[in-house]
């Protein structure tokens, strides 16, 4: 995020495009419904209803995959109308001429016809964020699990950069973090293009640094990404290491994934629980969870803020880094880490950006480290950090505009898979759920499997509310039930990743994004088929908001 | 502008209350219906201080403060004020503190004790109604309720949701939902924030209480952060220390106050209420090897270290140091991300490294 949390209340404008807040980032959507008490304009653009757009001045219904359209159409209607900010594009950006070129055959009536969403809604939406002095835009997976994902975040930034919406508070471009650490991952150099700090593996001079730190020669060769690591598992990759991943469940066509972890020679898993990749394991390490160990976790704000040890962990099971340091003794290395306040200074030697950051401030400075975490950049111990980034101009020097065109995804419906899939996550669970489903709490509120199809499309099948289906794509098939709901459009169908005995990720499409290769979960092609089960008794809540069967309803649709 | 609280000046600026002006120099002002994250209501009455002019005490939660006031928050008339008020309180609670706070504190019983309230005004009968509720994590306890009306003005202002409300009227005002339903059959988001902000505890904790928990004064707080979604609120995990052979429980997680951490004392249904899988019996407490029939077999550190070292290694002589693939966790701390990066790129040589980080 280039804003912070605390900021958001004080926004006056809120673009929301492929985020279901209030289920993924209840807090951040607690601010945000503070912010629209206040009188702020919210926009949601999602393919489904969903809670956030009950309270949204508009909900833009979008065709699943045609966000280029919508973002390029509003660049359209900005640059027409003379809505830009020049100073800004003249003094902090490079490249405008391109973008302009590049959108201008996207017109709202041409939009319109790609996305269903009306001309005029994509007129108003762009007038107003342009002009909205305080507007954000708040974006997650619904931007980038698609095979065209980094076009829809370059359109998003070329909105904000030729509006100037950035450096000023509550006016910026937020992906909001999915995993409680995805930032701190990526921060810390778990990534195969990056040392620690975002510094590039293939920069001959960052490598010499860390051989020099490390005390040992390292290879120059760009690593493979998860998406590439996963399609060749079995042939190229021989072996893994994985920490804290059910890959199982949580990566896209796990089918042919599963066939290839059986050609696999070694594998070694680090878990708190047995989970449905540990069936494929050589070795598991029983593993600490959070309340177990001491370190760090880096928010959606860039926010780095202590993780403390609470209680031991059960039986010989040990935090994974003190499991880290063993393993790489066992396999040669020499590390002595007392503990991870001393990775910490060790992360921070070599990465300027978070030099200013400790343990040791982030347990005793109250106020500004102590209670409520430093955000980074922060490069000396004498800063409180960066509330929100690019206030004295863009961090690179100039921000660069990057035209992008519409590519549709890889597989839309056809005749034989008429409907169209996406999947995503609910309130009350957590990706592969291995904690979450062991509550009971969560359990009561949402117990099994569940797919939402739209009563018309239901009932072209012959499908009944609340009756068990057979999902069916190109890579596979599984079973849940119906759930009528108007939150999905016609011909779509949406359903949860959390649950073990009936993988969504059976069913998804792994052809990744052509440069971050994350994986297409959003969009593949499907048919459902009702099965011959006379079950359909089963008393389930899907969530806070569902679907209720009303009188307007069947009028609707008789 | 400035003001006088208690002979001192302060500076304060426009739309402050009378209650934030007097909190910065240090005032004690006893609170129940207030909630910083809620609009004033000023319905209890026990904050009520002296302006200067003005004939009556007046609630300092909800009057807004002007220039030149003059404000005092101490003396025989508030003190009379505040005797009086909370012994009227104290008569429609349970008998004993002990009955009235199994697990939390109750606010009203903290205050008779601090302002020295008589204790013997003698009780109501209690005529607020229960209700059955399946939910799993709250619980309501209609004999300590005192219809401040916070938690349902939380879940109507700040979670949105307006899952409970006032209902009957006099003394039968008690919290409800439509139609007396289960929260779990209402809007309710099981975000706790009724919990949260409930004075008396009426609104509590349903786990703590039904398996007998300690009460909150035992436990020890210990601030953490989230360990699910990227918001990264901030936590206190209640811990038994004593409990588990030793090894300590997490009884109960709450929010740190509002206003000092990014969630502004707000936590949802995972952060506050998914911590029983930390000691759930399906946790893994021994390093498992497989065997030659297949099966996993429990082993010492020493073994599963040295079989797991050889294998990865005899992976990478065989194959090549790029045939190994690390994938680590945004789930795991920043310490242990980087620990499996240096452990991938300088122990075994390769720049296959990645975790499942979409966004
Ligand atoms: S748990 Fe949250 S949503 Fe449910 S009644 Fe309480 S405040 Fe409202
Ligand atoms: S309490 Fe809820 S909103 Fe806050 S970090 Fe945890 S999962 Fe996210
Ligand atoms: S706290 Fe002011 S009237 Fe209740």
């Amino acid at each position: 995020m280039t804003n912070s949390i605390g900021e958001i209340r004080d926004a006056d404008f809120l673009f929301v495009i492929g985020s279901n807040t209030s289920e993924a980032h209840p807090i951040i959507a607690m601010e945000m419904k503070r912010a629209v008490k206040r009188g702020a304009t919210l926009v949601v653009a999602d393919p489904r209803a969903i809670w956030m757009s009950t309270i949204a001045e508009k909900h833009l219904h979008i065709n699943p995959g045609t966000d280029v359209w919508l973002l390029n159409a509003m660049a359209h209607v900005i640059i027409e109308e003379n809505l830009i900010d020049e100073e800004f594009i003249k003094n902090s950006t490079e490249n405008f001429e391109d973008v302009k070129e590049a959108v201008k055959n996207y017109t709202p009536e041409e939009a319109e016809k790609m996305t269903g969403i009306s001309a005029e809604d994509i007129r108003w939406t762009a007038r107003k964020y342009a002009t909205t002095k305080k507007a954000g835009i708040y974006y997650t997976l619904g931007i980038t699990e698609h095979t065209h994902g980094i076009d829809n975040v370059y359109a998003l930034s070329n909105l904000v950069l030729m509006t100037g919406h950035l450096g000023k508070p509550s006016a910026g471009m937020n992906p909001l973090r999915g995993q409680n650490n995805v930032q701190g991952a990526n921060d810390a150099g778990a990534t195969p293009v990056f040392y620690p700090g975002y510094q590039k593996v293939d920069d001959k001079e960052v490598q010499k640094k860390y051989e020099k730190s490390w005390g040992t020669s390292l290879s120059p060769n760009l690593g493979l990404n998860l998406n590439e690591m996963m399609k060749t598992a079995g042939n190229k990759i021989k072996a893994f290491f994985v920490m804290g991943e059910d890959i199982v469940l949580s990566e896209p066509n796990v089918l042919k994934l599963e066939e290839g972890l059986n050609q696999m020679e070694f594998i070694v898993i680090q878990e708190p629980f047995i989970n449905e990749t540990t069936r494929f394991a050589d070795v598991v390490f029983p593993s600490g969870v959070f309340a177990e160990k001491d370190g760090t976790f880096t928010n959606s704000e860039r926010r780095v803020q202590r993780v403390r040890k609470a209680v031991e962990p059960p039986g010989n099971a040990l935090a994974d880094w003190e499991i880290l340091v063993r393993l790489a003794n066992a396999c040669g290395a020499n590390w002595d880490y007392k503990n991870p306040a001393e990775i910490y200074s060790e992360f921070v030697k070599d990465t300027p950006k978070f030099s200013g950051i400790s343990h040791e401030r982030l347990d005793t400075e109250i106020g500004t480290g102590g209670k409520t975490g430093l955000q980074w950049p922060c490069e000396n111990p004498s800063e409180t950090g960066t509330k929100y980034l690019h206030e004295n101009g863009i961090s690179r020097g100039k921000g660069l505009f990057q035209a992008v065109s519409f590519e549709p995804s890889p597989e839309l419906p056809c005749e034989e898979y008429g409907l169209l899939l996406s999947t995503g996550r609910t309130l009350y669970h957590y990706n592969a759920a291995t904690q979450t489903r062991r509550e009971e709490g969560l359990a009561l509120k949402q117990s099994e499997a569940f797919i939402e199809i739209h009563p018309k499309d239901a009932k072209k099948r012959g499908i009944a509310h609340k009756e068990m289906v057979e999902v069916r794509t190109r890579r596979g098939s599984i079973e849940a039930r119906a759930l009528y709901s108007r939150q999905v459009r016609p011909h779509c169908i949406w359903m949860p990743l959390h649950f073990a005995e009936a993988r969504a990720n059976v069913l998804t499409n792994d052809v990744g994004d052509k440069i971050t290769g994350t994986a297409s979960y959003k969009i593949c092609a499907a048919e459902v088929f009702k099965l011959d089960t006379k079950d359909h008794s089963h008393d389930i809540f899907p969530g806070a908001f569902f679907f209720e069967e009303s009188p307007e309803l069947e009028k609707e649709l008789s | 502008m400035k003001l006088k609280v208690n002979g001192q000046f302060v500076n304060f600026s426009e739309g402050e209350t009378i209650l934030e002006v007097a909190s910065k120099v240090g005032a004690e002002i006893p609170t129940l219906c207030h909630d910083a994250r809620l609009n004033p209501v000023g319905a209890c009455r026990s904050c009520l201080v002296e302006v200067e002019g003005s004939r009556r005490l007046v609630p300092s939660c909800y009057q807004k403060a002007e220039d030149g006031m003059e404000i005092t928050t101490e003396n025989d008339r508030i003190e009379r004020h505040r005797k009086t008020l909370f012994a009227l309180y104290l008569t429609d609670q349970p008998e004993t503190r002990e009955q009235a706070e199994p697990h939390k504190t109750n606010e009203i019983f903290e205050f008779a004790e601090r302002y020295e309230a008589p204790q013997n005004w003698g009780k109501m009968e209690n005529i607020r109604e229960d209700r059955e509720d399946r939910n799993p994590y709250v619980n309501f306890e209609p004999e300590t309720c005192i219809s401040c009306a916070r938690c349902v003005r939380y879940c109507d202002e700040i979670e949105g949701v307006s899952a409970i409300t006032l209902a009957d009227r006099g003394s039968k005002t008690t919290i409800s939902t439509v139609d007396s339903l289960s929260l779990l059959d209402t809007t309710c988001e099981m975000c706790g924030g009724c919990i949260d902000v409930c004075p008396t505890g009426a609104m509590g904790e349903k786990i703590p209480l039904t398996k007998n928990a300690k009460h909150e004064r035992e436990l020890e707080k210990v601030r953490s952060t989230c360990n699910f979604c990227g918001v990264g609120c901030q936590l206190e995990l209640n811990v038994d220390k004593e409990a588990n052979d030793g090894k300590g429980q997490v009884v109960k997680v709450t929010s740190p106050p509002v206003g000092e951490t990014t969630n502004d004392g707000n936590l949802c249904v995972k952060g506050r209420f998914a911590y029983e899988f930390i000691n759930h019996e399906d946790r893994l407490t021994e390093p498992l090897v497989r065997g030659e029939d297949g099966q996993f077999y429990p082993t010492t550190w020493e073994n599963a270290l040295e079989v797991a070292a050889k294998g990865l290694l005899g992976v990478a002589e065989r194959h090549g140091a790029d045939s190994l693939g690390f994938v680590s966790s945004s789930r795991c701390t920043m310490e242990e991300n980087y620990l499996v990066q240096k452990l991938s790129r300088a122990v075994f040589k390769t720049n296959n490294v990645h975790q499942c980080a979409a966004t």
